[in-house]
C-alpha cells in the first residue's frame, strides 16, 4: 500500500462520510433529536479532518476544524440546532464537500464563501459558549518552558516524511519540572489494526504526546505472538504512559484525536503525588524516561558515512534512557496480568464489529470488463445450445440436459454479476438536496426538498448519467416552477415550496418523479413562445400535453430573463436527450397553479434485457418482456374497425388499440391480418394498454443489449440491438416509440410532438 | 562485525521501516529462523510500531529456540524510536554497540 492508495481510499471514505454528514444534518432538520444522529454527524466531520490531517491538506483541516467546534457546541447541548443553524451547517458540509473536491481533483474552492461560513460557524459556537476552541487546526507542539526560551515553536516545518522539527535541549532534564503544579495524565492507549492500516503511526502519536511534556511509558508487549505466527500488520503492542503536562487531559487527547476512533484509549488525570512511588498497588508506578527527540528529526541519516556518527553524549543519554526503561519494563510486567483480561475483552469486541457487513472496493473498469465477458458468455451459450438442437436429431440426450444446466448457470453469473453494479440512487439524491439549497438561496424561495424511494437501485452508469438532468430539472423547478413565497402566501399556499423526488421499480424499470407545487406550466406563454420561434405554426390547434412537451423543445425557455440558474434555452432538450441515451423516456404532466410533475423511466440496466422474441415480416425482433402483459390468439369476432384505418381489439369486455408493428416500422406496405398473427398486449409509459400484432412468437430470451447508438445510429421505433444463438442481428423494439407512432404521430425522433416522446 | 561464526546470519534493515515493510520484513526474519542472527540497524532512519512488534516477535522466538538475536548496529533514530515506545532492546544490543 503505498500513500496514494492511502489517500485514495481516504478520499472514497470521505464521500461516504459526505453522504452521512448531509443524511444526519437533513434529519436534524426534520426535527430529530436523537444524540445518535448528532453523533453521527460529528464523527463524519472528525473523520475527514482526521484523514485530511494525516494528509496535510491544511484548509479541509481548518474548515473541518471550525465546523467541528459547533457541532460539538450541538452535541454538549449548548447550541440549539434551529431551522437557521441547521441551514449554516448544510452550507457548510456543501463547502466542506467542496473542499474535498478540490483536495482531491485539484481547482480552487470559492474562498470568500468558505471564509463567511467559518465566521457563521464560530459566531455560532462563540454566542452559546463561553470560551470558543482557538481556531488552529491542530494543537501545535507543546510550549517550551518558561526556562528554555530560545526554541520557541512558531511554525514548525515539515520534511518530507511529516516530521516536525522538535527544539530541544538536554537542559531541560535537568530542569525541576513541578515548579508549578501540572497534572498528569494516566493514558492507555491500544492501537487497533485499522490505525496502522489508515497510515496513522503509534510512533508518531507518542512522539507527539511526549512533546506535550515529560513522559513515561511502558509498552505492553503481551499480546505478542512467536514470529511464525504473528501477523505483520496486527496491532499488537499496546502502552501505559503517563503524561506531565500543562496541557492536562484536553491536551492529551487532542494527540489522539486523529485516531481515537481506532484505538481504545483511556485517559485520566492523576495526582500529582500518586506519580510518584506512592502508587497503588494495582498501578505500576511508572518513572520518567527522558528521551532526546532531537534525533528523530535529523531526516535521513547521512548516506556517505558507512559508520553512524555518534556523539558521544547523545550515546550516553541513550544508553541512561534504556535502562531507565528496562526497570520500567521489569516493575511493570507486574501488571500484564489485569491488562490481559482486558485485552481478551477488547479484542472479541473488535472481531464482533468487523464481522458485520464487509465490503471491498473494486475498480469499476473490473466489473466492467466481467460483465462484457458474462455478456459474451450468454450469447455464446445460446449459439452452442442452438447449434446442439439443430444437430441432435436423437430428441433428448445428456448433452441437452447438460446445457440446460450451463443456461441455468449463465443466468445465474448473469444475475450476480449484475447485482455488483446495481446501487441504491441515494448519493444522486443527496446531491440534489444541495442542488435545491443553493438555488432556493440564490432565488430566495424557501424549498422544501422531499425524497422518497432512495434505496431503490439501478445500474451504476445510469446513476453516474443520473445526475446532470436530474440537476437540470430541479434547477427549472425551483427556478422557474416554484413562485415567490409572498405570492405563495397571496395564493394561500404554503409560502415553502416543496420539490419532491421519489424513485421506485414498476414494471423491471425505474421510474423517477419530480414533482413541484409551484404554478404549472404556463400554457399561453409556452405556446406563444412556439409561435415566435417558428416551432408551431400561429394557428396550430394543439392539445395541452402537447403545449406541455413543446418545453423539450432545442432553443425554448420562458423565463423572461436568462438567469445564472435556468433559462439559457438548452434546458429540457438536453435533458430528454440525455433521458434517451439511456434508454429511457421522459414526460410531463402539469396543473396550472398546483404545480408539474416530470415522469423519467429508465432501464434497470443497460447491459441485458429479458426479451420475446417474435416474427414481423419475416423479421425478427425482440420485444422488452417487462412490457408485455399478457400474449393471446386473436378471433375474427374481438376484431373491430374504428375509423378509417384504425382497428380494436375486445380483451375480456374491454376495448384495446390494435397496432400492426409490420405496418409502423414500414416492414410491410398493407395492414397484416390480426387472425393469422399473435397480439402482444403491452402497457406503455402513459400508463394505457395497446395489442401489438407480430407474425409469430419464437420464445423468450434474455439477450445481451448492444447499443445502436454507438456502433450504427438511432432508429426510430428501435431501442437497440443483439446477437441471436444463430449469430444474427436483431433489433429490440422500443414499443413506447411504437404505440407512440400508432396514434397517427409521426415515428421521428427530433421533432416530435409526441407525448411520451 | 562482531561475528566470527560462520553460521552466523546477517540482516540489514532497510531505511525506512514503516508500514509497507513490516510484511517483508517478517518474511526475511521467517526465512532466516533457525540460527544465529546479527541484525545491522545501523541505516534506519525510520521505524514505524507495526516493524517493532516484527523484531520483538523475532526476539522471543529466537529465544525460544535458544539462538541467539543480537543488533550489532544501531542507529541513533533506531535507538531513540525505541526508547520512544517504551521497547527495550538493550539486552539485544552486542557489545559494541552498547559501550
Amino acid at each position: 500500500m503505498d500513500m496514494n492508495e492511502i489517500k485514495e481510499i481516504f478520499f472514497q471514505e470521505c464521500e461516504e462520510q459526505l453522504a452521512e454528514l448531509e443524511s444526519g444534518l437533513l434529519k436534524l432538520n426534520d426535527g430529530d433529536r436523537d444524540p445518535e444522529t448528532v453523533n453521527a454527524v460529528f464523527r463524519a466531520v472528525h473523520s475527514i479532518k482526521g484523514g485530511a490531517g494525516a494528509f496535510g491538506l491544511d484548509d479541509l483541516v481548518s474548515f473541518a476544524h471550525v465546523f467541528e467546534t459547533t457541532l460539538d457546541c450541538v452535541r454538549s447541548n449548548k447550541l440549539e440546532p434551529t431551522q437557521d443553524v441547521l441551514k449554516v451547517m448544510l452550507k457548510s458540509a456543501d463547502v466542506l464537500a467542496d473542499l474535498t473536491n478540490a483536495a482531491r481533483d485539484g481547482g480552487s474552492v470559492d474562498e470568500a464563501r468558505s471564509r463567511t461560513l467559518i465566521r457563521e460557524l464560530e459566531a455560532l459556537a462563540h454566542g452559546e459558549t463561553h470560551a470558543a476552541e482557538p481556531a488552529a487546526p491542530k494543537p501545535v507542539a507543546a510550549a517550551p518552558k518558561p526556562a528554555e526560551p530560545a526554541p520557541v515553536v512558531a511554525k514548525p516545518e515539515v520534511n518530507d516524511e511529516g516530521f516536525q522539527p522538535i527544539p530541544f535541549s538536554f537542559g531541560d532534564f535537568d530542569e525541576e519540572p513541578a515548579a508549578k503544579y501540572v497534572p498528569t495524565c494516566q493514558i492507555v492507549f491500544r492501537p487497533n489494526r485499522e490505525l496502522y492500516a489508515k497510515g496513522n503511526e503509534a510512533v508518531l502519536l507518542l512522539r507527539d504526546l511526549s512533546r506535550l511534556g515529560e513522559m513515561s511509558v511502558y509498552c505492553d508487549m503481551d499480546r505478542l505472538p512467536p514470529l511464525d505466527k504473528m501477523n505483520p500488520e496486527e496491532a499488537y503492542f499496546s502502552w501505559k504512559m503517563s503524561v506531565t503536562t500543562d496541557k492536562g487531559e484536553d491536551g492529551v487527547r487532542s494527540v489522539f484525536e486523529f485516531a481515537e476512533w481506532d484505538c481504545e484509549l483511556d485517559v485520566r488525570t492523576i495526582e500529582e503525588e500518586v506519580t510518584g512511588e506512592a502508587a497503588d498497588d494495582d498501578e505500576p508506578p511508572m518513572q520518567a524516561v527522558p528521551f532526546d527527540l532531537s534525533l528523530l528529526e535529523d531526516g535521513p541519516a547521512v548516506s556517505g558515512d558507512e559508520e553512524p556518527v555518534v556523539s558521544e553524549s547523545d550515546a550516553t543519554a541513550a544508553i541512561a534512557a534504556a535502562d531507565t526503561a528496562s526497570k520500567v519494563a521489569q516493575v511493570a510486567s507486574r501488571a500484564a496480568e489485569n491488562a490481559k483480561a482486558a485485552a481478551a475483552a477488547t479484542a472479541a469486541q473488535a472481531s464482533q464489529a468487523s464481522a458485520a457487513g464487509q465490503t471491498i472496493r473494486v475498480d469499476l473498469d473490473r466489473v466492467d470488463r466481467l460483465i462484457n465477458l458474462v455478456g459474451e458468455l450468454v450469447i455464446n451459450q445460446a449459439m452452442l445450445s442452438q447449434s446442439v438442437v439443430e444437430n441432435d436429431n436423437n430428441g433428448v440426450s445428456s448433452i441437452n440436459m447438460g446445457l440446460e444446466e450451463l443456461q441455468q448457470l449463465t443466468r445465474e453469473i448473469q444475475d450476480s454479476v449484475m447485482a455488483i453494479r446495481a446501487q441504491p440512487v441515494k448519493p444522486v439524491f443527496q446531491r440534489m438536496a444541495r442542488t435545491v439549497r443553493e438555488i432556493a438561496d440564490i432565488t430566495g424561495k424557501s424549498v422544501r426538498l422531499i425524497t422518497e424511494g432512495e434505496n431503490t437501485e439501478v445500474d451504476k452508469t445510469v446513476i453516474d448519467k443520473l445526475a446532470e438532468p436530474l440537476t437540470h430539472m430541479i434547477r427549472n423547478a425551483v427556478d422557474h416552477g416554484l413562485e415567490m413565497p409572498e405570492k405563495r402566501e397571496a395564493l394561500g399556499k404554503n409560502p415553502e415550496g416543496t420539490v419532491r423526488l421519489t424513485a421506485k421499480h414498476r414494471s423491471g424499470r425505474i421510474v423517477i418523479e419530480l414533482a413541484d407545487d409551484g404554478a404549472g406550466i404556463n400554457r399561453e406563454k409556452v405556446r406563444q413562445k412556439a409561435i415566435d420561434n417558428d416551432l408551431i405554426a400561429a394557428d396550430a390547434n394543439l392539445s395541452d400535453e402537447e403545449i406541455d412537451n413543446l418545453i423539450f423543445h432545442a432553443g425554448f425557455s420562458t423565463a423572461d430573463k436568462v438567469s445564472d440558474l435556468s433559462g439559457r434555452g438548452v434546458g429540457m432538450d438536453v435533458v430528454k436527450r440525455s433521458i434517451q441515451a439511456l434508454g429511457g423516456r421522459i414526460s410531463i404532466s402539469s396543473k396550472p397553479g398546483q404545480g408539474s410533475v416530470f415522469t423519467m423511466s429508465l432501464p434497470l440496466t443497460l447491459a441485458v434485457l429479458d426479451g420475446m422474441v417474435v416474427t414481423v415480416a419475416g423479421q425478427t425482433l425482440v420485444v422488452p418482456l417487462t412490457a408485455i402483459v399478457e400474449t393471446l390468439q386473436p378471433e375474427a369476432s374481438a376484431i373491430h374497425s374504428f375509423g378509417a384505418s384504425q382497428r380494436l381489439i375486445s380483451i375480456r369486455n374491454s376495448f384495446c388499440p390494435l397496432v400492426d408493428v409490420g405496418r409502423i416500422l414500414n416492414f410491410r406496405a398493407t395492414q397484416a391480418n390480426p387472425i393469422e398473427g399473435v397480439a402482444l398486449l403491452v402497457e406503455s409509459e402513459g400508463g394505457g394498454q395497446r395489442a401489438l400484432m407480430v407474425d409469430a412468437i419464437q420464445g423468450q430470451r434474455q439477450v445481451v443489449i448492444k447499443s445502436l447508438e454507438a456502433n450504427y445510429t438511432h432508429v426510430p421505433g428501435i431501442a437497440a440491438a443483439t446477437i441471436l444463438g444463430d449469430g444474427r442481428v436483431a433489433l429490440i423494439l422500443d414499443v413506447d416509440a411504437v404505440v407512440a407512432a400508432s396514434r397517427g404521430q409521426p415515428l421521428r425522433q427530433d421533432i416530435s410532438l409526441a407525448a411520451t416522446g | 562485525m562482531a561475528s566470527k561464526k560462520a553460521a552466523q546470519k546477517s540482516l540489514s534493515l532497510a531505511p525506512v521501516l514503516d508500514l509497507n515493510e513490516a510484511t517483508a520484513l517478517h518474511a526475511q526474519l521467517m526465512g532466516l529462523k533457525g540460527g544465529p542472527l546479527v541484525i545491522d540497524a545501523s541505516a534506519v532512519e525510520r521505524v514505524g510500531a507495526l516493524c517493532a512488534q516484527v523484531l520483538m516477535a523475532g526476539a522471543k522466538s529466537w529465544e525460544e529456540d535458544k539462538q541467539p538475536f543480537t543488533f550489532a548496529k544501531v542507529s541513533e533514530p533506531f535507538m531513540k524510536t525505541m526508547q520512544l515506545i517504551g521497547v527495550n532492546i538493550d539486552h539485544l544490543l552486542a557489545q559494541e554497540a552498547r559501550q
